[in-house]
């Protein structure tokens, strides 16, 4: 399935801010957190610590991801 | 950047001069978070804001509807600085308002901490010595950061 993945502050560092890419074998969000710390391993702090978005919405790692999802990963917030 | 948020700004934000045409208020509570010029020891210069910035505008707008819902508030309002903000610059304004304080004071308090703790913003922070870092946010949940 085709997915848009957006990646945002300390996530820049190693990974594009957005790029749409083909998933495949990839059906919960564990499994796309495992795929991207696959890809970069030097991120895999990061993305433990992070939370995940799938349309804008929150969700958990047993999560399932549909197609065209737009699927953010976000770092700890840290405003005000 | 996508004018119609209404909670996340790149225009610099200043304190409100008055307070909301709300009769039945008696109690307004402001809250402004501002840059300081040291984090942890270390001299900072000024801070820049990135957000999710559609996620994160309507996260501050159900954090309010959810603020409403807890207490009786008459006014609730907060907005957020995105870019570069220097010090001393305000970087987020929380007002509530209630018929009587106690209200407002709590209700402000909820809010700030939930936009800090959840919504998808984050700040880098620029040293003297011209390095920088990301701040590490809010792992854990002093609620002092």
């Amino acid at each position: 399935m085709k997915v848009k993945i957006l990646c945002f502050a300390g996530l820049r560092d190693f990974f594009p801010s957005q790029q749409e890419i083909e998933l495949e074998n990839i059906i919960t969000v564990s499994e796309f957190k495992n795929f991207m710390v696959s890809n970069n391993p030097n991120a895999k702090e990061i993305i433990r610590i992070s939370r995940v978005s799938l349309n804008q919405i929150i969700v958990n790692d047993s999560d399932k991801i549909q197609d065209g999802a737009i699927i953010a990963i976000l770092p700890p917030s840290s405003g005000g | 950047m996508n004018h119609s948020l209404k909670f996340i700004t790149e225009d610099i934000l200043t304190l409100p001069t008055e307070s909301p045409d709300l009769p039945q208020m008696g109690g307004y509570v402001i809250f402004v978070g501002i840059v300081r010029n040291i984090n942890e020891g270390k001299s900072v210069t000024h801070l820049e804001y990135d957000a999710y910035a559609e996620m994160a505008d309507q996260m501050i707008s159900d954090i309010l509807k959810d603020a409403q819902t807890k207490w009786d508030l008459v006014f609730s309002d907060c907005k957020h600085r995105l870019g570069k903000v220097n010090l001393q610059e305000i970087a987020v304004i929380v007002t509530t308002g209630s018929v009587h304080r106690d209200e407002a004071y709590s209700a402000n308090r909820y809010i700030i901490d939930r936009v800090k703790h959840e919504v998808p913003i984050w700040k880098k922070e620029y040293y003297i010595d011209g390095s920088s870092e990301w701040s590490k946010g809010c792992i854990d949940e002093s609620h002092k950061h």
